[in-house]
């Protein structure tokens, strides 16, 4: 029961965080999205502690190994622009996958090609 | 509550939404043991997998995809606190980013135009309308900066929401193999890479091969949707407007 209660803290952190951020975003009208500055908020807060809690830690490597859960409901959102997506069905799925691939490309490319010059220590897989 | 003739919570509404959430987490837990069966392979992403058949029900009990999203909703409000757990590898790999600042900036650089003008020049070519061309151009970055930028370019925001997953879906599915056949084979590039062109759905795949290409898969999603947000607007004002 500790357990949990010190799992569920560890939830409501990253809740508090999310929705700080958010207000900031918000109330200062930055061009960034409120998640992002929760991220630095929890960062700075790591920062400060020099550890990262234990519950945190098993609370945020449970939600990160299951991301994708919570992408379904913008895949089943797909659905409803299949009317749209299908007056342009072909050119629309060749520039997605031609350019997803091409970006993949340039970008995976350049850090590599970048990094050897520079000298950052690769993490060959 | 009904004695004092105000619904505080419309209870049937609550259990509705929780009706379409377990029947997401069924259906991803589903995917999550195809994927497992098939020995982990990105071709059976969980997204994709979970997704489809609910899509079927849906439109074979002739249900409204809003009814269901007032359970998805809900996920999706999730996955702002989800995401912002990043935090935690970013610091525990906070070093390793750090030395790789130069690689990341020019891959930022090169990764975010190439996707934005690949988008819009092979659309174009292929004949897509001009509000298609301008629904592509935001496709690589994360959906709620992506939306924003299409609306300011003058395209559809729910058909770029569209683009926007189903590109996420390509990279994810496709990302590691497509790695492999090009050579890049740093952890760190490849998930940097699959950051900048395949945002939040690549990043999930990255974490599920390692906590490197996770950890910069997400900083490059939040960065590329920083400077995409901030110049994708004024390059077209320029060149298009």
């Amino acid at each position: 029961m500790r357990a949990f209660s010190r799992l569920a803290l560890a939830f409501l952190v990253l809740v508090a965080c999310d929705t700080a951020g958010r207000v900031i975003v918000w109330g200062l009208s930055l061009p960034v999205p409120g998640t992002v500055v929760g991220i630095l908020i929890l960062l700075a807060a790591i920062v400060a502690l020099r550890r990262v809690p234990e519950p945190l830690k098993e609370m945020v490597e449970f939600l990160l190994a299951h991301l994708n859960f919570f992408y379904i409901p913008a895949g089943v959102g797909v659905m409803a622009y299949a009317a749209l997506l299908a007056d342009d069905l072909w050119p629309i799925l060749i520039a997605l996958f031609a350019s997803t691939f091409l970006a993949m490309f340039a970008a995976g490319l350049a850090f590599q090609v970048v990094a050897r010059f520079t000298g950052g220590k690769g993490d060959g897989a | 509550m009904s004695d004092i003739g105000i619904k505080l919570i419309y209870w049937d509404r609550v259990l509705e939404a929780g009706f379409w959430i377990l029947l997401t987490l069924f259906f991803y837990y589903l995917a999550l043991r195809i994927q497992r069966a098939l020995g982990g392979t990105p071709l059976a992403n969980p997204v994709l997998l979970a997704s489809a058949p609910i899509i079927a029900l849906l439109s074979a009990a002739d249900i409204w995809v809003g009814d269901y999203q007032m359970g998805g909703q809900a996920l999706i409000w999730l996955l702002g606190p989800a995401t912002v757990g990043l935090a935690v590898p970013l610091y525990r790999n906070f070093a390793r980013v750090r030395s790789a600042l130069v690689p990341m900036a020019v891959s930022l650089v090169v990764g975010s135009a190439v996707a934005v003008l690949s988008a819009v020049l092979i659309g174009d070519a292929m004949g897509a309308s001009l509000e298609t061309v301008r629904s592509l151009a935001p496709k690589s970055v994360t959906t709620p900066i992506a939306m924003g930028i299409a609306e300011e370019i003058g395209g559809y925001a729910s058909l770029t929401a569209a683009f926007v997953i189903i590109t996420g879906i390509i990279g994810a599915v496709f990302g590691a193999m497509f790695f492999n056949f090009c050579r890049i084979s740093d952890a760190r590039a490849r998930g940097f890479a699959m950051g900048i062109a395949a945002h939040g759905i690549g990043t999930a795949r990255a974490f599920q091969e390692d906590e490197v290409s996770g950890t910069f898969s997400g900083v490059a999603m939040a960065l590329n949707g920083i400077v995409t947000a901030l110049i994708l607007p004024l390059l077209w004002l320029a060149f298009a407007g």
